[in-house]
């Protein structure tokens, strides 16, 4: 089972559910009233699953791998997630739920065959009648023959039999005349949330909650809270109560908190007032509070206390100012006529809000940061093309006279549905003054200008933000470049004028990423790579642009103007390598993107510059006819797959989809007869403008072989991959506006389409690529959810990073910042002072119930328990984080933090937090809004509306410091990295056994596993493979 | 010697060896690793019935116009052997001879049983949401067929939806691959073409004859590779795709001519049942061509083109005329990966092509 990260709309389209009760519901007689000791009871409270667990989850859509305690709640979030279907006046069951209820009902008749000592024993064919019955299956005449064996006599009863594991074939082996068939077909007993009578009155709970989605919201809505918080609940206001807002609950609820019968509110005890007055009742009145809160604005205030209580204290305590938090709210809510409900759809609405608040931006006087000035922002919002909301408050910015204003209008506009109005641009040029610091902030003309044309380039500001140095010279170069080749007329021109542009650019940003081009010389180069392009009109001046600007790159990165292609991708290999293993390493990524251009059957670069050169003029091409009529043959080289669907079916079948023009016109280029008998100066003008869409795909295709995922397949099989990319969005309608923007996938699921092709630009390509190929690797278990916007994230942050330039004494920083975090969590259960010191470290990284869960632990020493709920990168935290707060106490860090603290003070800068984080951080393209790589040291992210789960997926910055820990303690050497960390992620994918969008534990899970497989030896093959790429 | 002549179908597969040749263009280096081409080569008669005993003489092969010299030869189950090997086993030149008589039934039963030994097959189901209602029919269906692979060296079984699922590798324990059978679940999208690439290479990378046969309700809505590429790739290492697909798969258009078209160039066939009885059929077809393949090898001559190379196999003389040859059409040189410019090592491929 995979989601697949889908277009806003799409989303929004299909994943609308029904959140109404489907079913009559009665509650249990008195759910108010509990006392102290049957809290202690329900907390210790279980429920019989109908047969083996194991059966009950393959059935019920939860990863075998889910702990005992997670049960119930996952069934519940299933049931009211995939179970239903249909408008609401027509809500039906799913086929989902239909085959979980068939399941339940035969595994109560197999528990009652299986008796008291729970095993359903068959000696032989007789024996076997009842249970085959049940089963669905029937023996063939001759049973008790070796050759006889099993058919289906049901098909309803043999699909829950065969879906739920039942082990037919060890049946078949008895049947067969073998041994007696003993099978254990125990049921299972699991936690429950408070007691069935709470929930149910006196049903059954398991029942109960597959006939009841409103119950089973409410039910994992609750299972989200940390415990006291849901005792508390329990009491007051009642469950019954808050069963219309389980919806409400499920999204906003789980940062809800409550300590000695108050809620604890963002902003702490000097926020209760306004809280006081934005609920109706404070923050003291405890379940009341709750109540009011989860009811007011549609959900609205709800989802505004959990944005807030998701941010840092920082944040929080900016945001929490008693000018801000009830403005900003009132801005927020929007009177509406019906009101928007919060939590209608299935996912949370609003991302914008939680970015916003994450990744605001403060001066040193607390005021907001304001990229340029106020004067712009007015001018921003005040353009006619938005919404209505953003129109209204274009319209009020008139008369703003500080930044207070404009936040308070971010902050209302972070409800409108969109990816390219003011509030992302807002957040994106935030990111980039951000990254430059304040000296050297973008002037106010060009954040106008960024701004302004933030819907079409918006996603190519993400060079600017990997590259701070990048100045406003520099970026004013790359719009007028970038508006000038969008403006070109012809589409055949501006599509191949695109491509060699963006693709020149991301070789630039490669070789800048690597250090290959100096420091001191990237705005210079950057603005000689892009200046070619701005005198673009014809084919023939594609071709010169991408030429010189590819002589100008290697200018820079070597000190010479011509390279071969061979040379070429050495230097996007990585840097030189002096010693043994690097150079080897080194020749192991460059082979693999030599690789990747052979499959594409790319035209040679060196081809292209030799007839290039030569299609000077006349008497050039005559002096070297023979050369060049060699050359020319390369170009005719290329031949489509042999076609498997005639012309006439292309398009009939692949409608819309089948479109290769592009490489149609280069299949059609024959300069054999123009470099023989050159007619004139015209002509061997207009011969070189051919070339220039073979130079577009092989300097594309250097960009894909680059940022090739670990497993790819269509980049080594679909040799029109590169080919197909559309970058003036022609094959696609609606799509030529949105040219600039990251590529999107088409064509898949289309047989006779010719196989998926990217639209759009370079921006974000490595995700994308990820995302493309995402489904060559197979997971490891059945049924496994490995969910489609997370694993693109994840081999993204596998792909970009490399490893060129880490030393050893870093890589063991690395290990030990882990090692000391988890002697510290050690230390911290039996000294309650570190305990709580370590606690509220935590509480920046983990939510409240897993914070209670993890305190818990270390109060009665369970460290394990401890350990499959701290991330490597919490670990990483905890330590960085105690002996920078407490640096008196660095002794509790044990012998893994004296070791550090030793290593800190011979080697400052190499182990320094801020080397760390760039060496071994993750890039945050949505997020943070850059490719950069940074440990941002956030919790677990959310899914939210039009990101589905990459907001995890980037919030997840635990492999690469797992990795590199690994690495260490086999004493690989750094630049081993770059071929563990693709090879290890893909592991990990292939591992991963979810349950839910936000199953953050089941990436735990899958990364230790991959990590104890790799302690174990079982991937030595791997660090043992030749030179061999992975294809 | 009357009626001696089983129908034919001639599978014609290629598998690229170990060596490499090098060919230069001008200032470019293009390498590509060509070695011996085998091909599996079935023969009928106009009845349908396969043709036995044939001898290397009595085939012709042309590489791009180009004709090749059989290096190999084999039949049935038999090891493929030099053709002067062959030739002095049977005292005679080499020169063209009638073809054997038809095999007895009890004959065919030995021929089919030692022609599948030693051969590797390679399973794919389809569990995705379009296989739902049939689902557990086409179950006993495969475990049967898996069942009356008795004497194949290994089996592999695979399933696929959205994702691959390899069930169970490459095994001889039959056990083994039924418990992989009766473990797959129906549900998800259908990746029918990403899947039987990864399927293809996965046959490509193990020694000896392989088959896939795929049992598809034909829709994909999900694969990003086209099964063009599917196809060349397995002709380029040799493998014979077999698809048997249902009723509603033959009314789905593109389904229907993806199966038909692949199929044939791969050298397999397509088979479309109208019930699950009759997918039993179609597996004891496949097991029945399997049973009746010649093995014919070459090393390819000298040859320029660097692209596709079709291939054709005729049969010599007039008394072969009237039988049908079925083939796959020619195969694609890999281009060497570590072909351009400076690498200091190079690695040859081995095994397959890709």
């Amino acid at each position: 089972m995979k989601f697949s990260f889908c277009p806003r709309s799409v989303c929004a389209a299909v994943f609308l559910f029904i959140c109404s009760c489907f079913a009559p519901h009665s509650w249990g007689s008195n759910p108010g009233i509990t006392s102290p000791a049957a809290d202690s009871q329900s907390s210790e409270a279980t429920i019989q699953i109908p047969g083996p667990l194991r059966s009950f989850l393959r059935m019920a859509g939860i990863s075998q791998k889910a702990a005992p305690d997670e049960v119930i709640p996952l069934l519940a979030r299933n049931v009211f997630l995939l179970g239903y279907e249909g408008p609401s006046a027509h809500v039906r069951p799913t086929e989902f739920l239909i085959l979980l209820s068939r399941y339940v009902q035969q595994a109560r008749e197999l528990d009652v065959m299986a008796g008291a000592e729970g095993v359903l024993r068959v000696a032989n064919c007789e024996q076997a009648k009842p249970l085959l019955q049940v089963l669905g299956y029937r023996t063939r005449t001759d049973c008790g023959q070796s050759g006889s064996y099993l058919e289906t006599a049901d098909p309803q009863r043999a699909f829950v039999t065969i879906d739920s594991g039942f082990p037919l074939p060890e049946l078949e082996k008895t049947l067969q005349g073998g041994q007696a068939f003993s099978y254990p077909f125990r049921s299972s007993r699991v936690p429950m949330l408070f007691t069935e009578a709470d929930w149910t009155g006196n049903k059954n709970l398991i029942d109960s909650l597959i006939r009841d989605s409103a119950l089973s919201r409410l039910y994992w809505a609750f299972a989200q809270m940390d415990p006291d918080t849901q005792v508390a609940l329990r009491q007051s206001p009642g469950l019954k109560r808050l069963a219309p807002y389980g919806p409400v609950l499920d999204f906003y609820g789980s940062r809800i908190r409550f300590r000695s019968g108050h809620v604890a509110v963002p902003g702490g005890p000097g926020a209760d007032g306004v809280w006081r007055d934005l609920v109706g009742v404070g923050p003291d009145a405890g379940g009341d509070f709750v109540a009011k809160l989860v009811t007011k604005d549609s959900g609205w205030l709800a989802a505004y206390f959990d944005s807030l209580s998701r941010v840092n204290r920082t944040q929080q305590a900016h945001f929490t100012e008693p000018r801000r938090l009830k403005p900003f709210y009132e801005a927020l809510r929007r009177q509406d006529a019906p009101p928007a409900e919060a939590a209608r759809s299935v996912f949370r609405p609003a991302p914008g809000l939680l970015l916003l608040l994450t990744r605001m931006e403060w001066e040193s006087n607390g005021e907001p940061h304001v990229p340029g000035n106020l004067e712009v922002w007015k001018r921003v919002l005040h353009q006619k093309n938005y919404a209505d909301v953003t129109r209204d408050w274009g319209k009020k910015a008139h008369g703003w006279n500080d930044s207070e204003q404009l936040l308070e209008a971010l902050v209302a506009i972070s409800r409108v549905d969109t990816e390219v109005g003011p509030l992302q641009a807002y957040l994106m040029l935030t990111e980039l003054d951000g990254g430059r610091g304040p000296r050297h902030h973008l002037s106010p003309e060009t954040v106008g200008l960024m701004a302004s044309k933030f819907s079409k380039f918006g996603d190519q500001y993400l060079l600017f933000s990997e590259f701070p140095s990048l100045d406003d010279a520099s970026i004013t170069a790359f719009l007028n470049a970038a508006e000038r080749l969008d403006n070109l007329p012809n589409h055949y021109i501006r599509g191949n004028a695109l491509g060699m542009f963006q693709s020149s650019i991301g070789l630039w940003q490669i070789l800048a990423r690597q250090n290959q081009i100096p420091k001191k010389d990237l705005n210079g180069s950057f603005q000689r790579v892009i200046y070619p392009f701005n005198r673009v009109t014809t084919s023939t001046g594609v071709f010169d642009a991408g030429r010189s600007s590819l002589r100008e790159l290697m200018v820079v990165a070597t000190g010479k103007p011509e390279v071969s292609q061979g040379e070429l991708i050495d230097l996007l290999a990585g840097p030189h390598q002096s010693t043994p293993e690097g150079q080897r390493m080194h020749q192991e990524v460059a082979a693999r993107m030599r690789s990747v251009l052979d499959a594409q059957r790319l035209v040679s670069l060196d081809t292209l510059i030799g007839l290039g050169d030569g299609l000077q003029d006349v008497d050039h091409v005559k002096a070297s006819s023979a050369h060049l009529t060699s050359l020319a043959g390369e170009l005719r080289e290329f031949e489509m797959p042999q076609p498997i669907f005639k012309k006439s079916e292309r398009e009939e079948w692949g409608a819309g989809i089948y479109n290769n023009r592009h490489t149609d016109l280069e299949m059609q280029t024959d300069l054999s007869k123009i470099v023989r008998q050159p007619a004139s100066a015209d002509q061997v003008f207009q011969a070189r403008g051919q070339l220039a869409s073979f130079l577009r795909d092989t300097l594309v295709g250097l960009n894909y072989a680059y940022y090739e995922p670990p497993g790819a397949q269509i980049l080594h099989h679909n040799p029109l991959f590169v080919r197909s990319h559309d970058f003036s969005g022609d094959t696609v309608v609606g799509m030529q506006r949105a040219s600039w923007r990251a590529p999107q996938l088409f064509g898949a699921g289309s047989p006779a389409g010719g196989g998926a092709h990217l639209v759009g630009s370079l921006a974000d390509l490595p995700y994308v690529l990820a995302q493309a190929e995402q489904d060559f690797i197979t997971p490891e278990n059945v049924q496994a959810l490995i969910w489609g916007a997370v694993v693109p994230g994840i081999l993204t942050s596998a792909i970009v990073p490399r490893w060129w330039d880490v030393s050893r004494n870093e890589l063991h920083a690395i290990t030990l910042y882990q090692r000391a975090g988890e002697e510290l969590l050690t230390a911290s259960q039996t000294n309650e002072d570190v305990r709580s010191k370590v606690i509220e470290i935590l509480s920046d990284r983990l939510s409240p119930r897993n914070l209670e869960h993890v305190q818990r632990s270390l109060r009665t020493a369970r460290a394990p328990d401890v350990l499959a709920r701290v991330t490597p990168a919490d670990a990483f935290y905890l330590a960085s984080e105690f002996s920078h707060r407490y640096p008196d106490q660095a002794d509790l860090l044990g012998q893994s933090g004296k070791e550090l603290q030793s290593l800190v003070q011979q080697y400052p800068s190499e182990v320094s937090r801020e080397r760390l984080s760039r060496d071994f951080g993750v890039p945050h393209p949505v997020l943070a809004q850059s490719y950069a790589r940074e440990l941002l040291n956030l919790p677990p992210f959310p899914a939210f509306m039009g990101y589905s789960s990459r907001f995890l997926a980037e919030s997840w910055d635990s492999n690469n410091l797992y990795w590199a820990r690994l690495a260490d303690e086999k004493e690989y050497s750094p630049v081993m990295l770059n071929r563990l960390v693709p090879e290890l992620t893909r592991r990990m994918v292939e591992k991963i056994f979810a349950t839910d969008l936000e199953d953050w534990p089941a990436l735990l899970r899958a990364t230790r596993e991959t990590g104890d497989e790799f302690r174990q030896g079982k991937v030595n093959s791997v660090l043992e493979a030749n030179n061999a790429p992975r294809n | 010697m009357t009626k001696r002549y089983f129908q034919i179908s001639v599978i014609v597969v290629v598998i690229i060896g170990a060596s490499t040749t090098w060919l230069h263009a001008q200032q470019a280096q293009f390498q590509v690793s060509v070695d011996l081409v085998q091909l599996n080569v079935a023969v009928t008669d106009g009845k349908g019935n396969y043709v036995t005993g044939l001898k290397p003489t009595d085939f012709q092969i042309t590489e791009d116009a180009l004709p090749e010299k059989i290096a190999f030869f084999g039949e049935g189950n038999g090891p493929a052997r030099s053709v002067g090997d062959v030739a002095q086993d049977e005292g005679k030149p080499l020169d063209a001879s009638f073809p054997a008589p038809p095999a007895t039934p009890a004959e065919q039963t030995d021929t089919l049983g030692a022609a599948i030994a030693g051969s590797n097959v390679y399973i794919l189901f389809d569990t995705s949401n379009y296989m739902y209602r049939g689902f557990v029919f086409a179950q006993d269906a495969i475990a049967e067929f898996v069942r009356s692979l008795e004497k194949a060296d290994k089996i592999a079984f695979y399933s696929y939806s959205r994702d691959l699922s390899r069930a169970a590798s490459l095994t001889s324990d039959r056990s083994e691959v039924v418990r992989g059978v009766r473990t797959t679940v129906a549900g998800d999208d259908a990746a029918l073409y990403n899947s039987l690439l990864l399927t293809v290479k996965d046959a490509a990378g193990t020694n000896g004859r392989k088959v896939v046969v795929v049992f598809s309700n034909g829709p994909d809505n999900s694969s990003v590779v086209p099964p063009e590429d599917v196809a060349e790739l397995a002709q380029s290492a040799g493998i014979p795709i077999y698809m048997i697909s249902t009723r509603e798969a033959r009314l789905e258009p593109v389904s229907t001519a993806v199966f038909e078209r692949m199929t044939a160039a791969t050298g397999g066939k397509a088979y479309f049942s109208k019930n699950w009885r009759d997918e039993r059929k179609a597996f004891a077809s496949i097991r029945d061509d399997l049973g009746h393949l010649y093995s014919l090898s070459y090393y390819p001559k000298s040859n320029p083109n660097h692209g596709w190379r079709n291939i054709t196999v005729k049969l010599m003389g007039d008394h072969l005329k009237n039988y049908h040859v079925r083939t796959r059409n020619g195969y694609r040189p890999q281009p060497n990966r570590f072909a351009a410019g400076n690498v200091a090592e190079t690695s040859a491929p081995t095994g397959s092509s890709n």
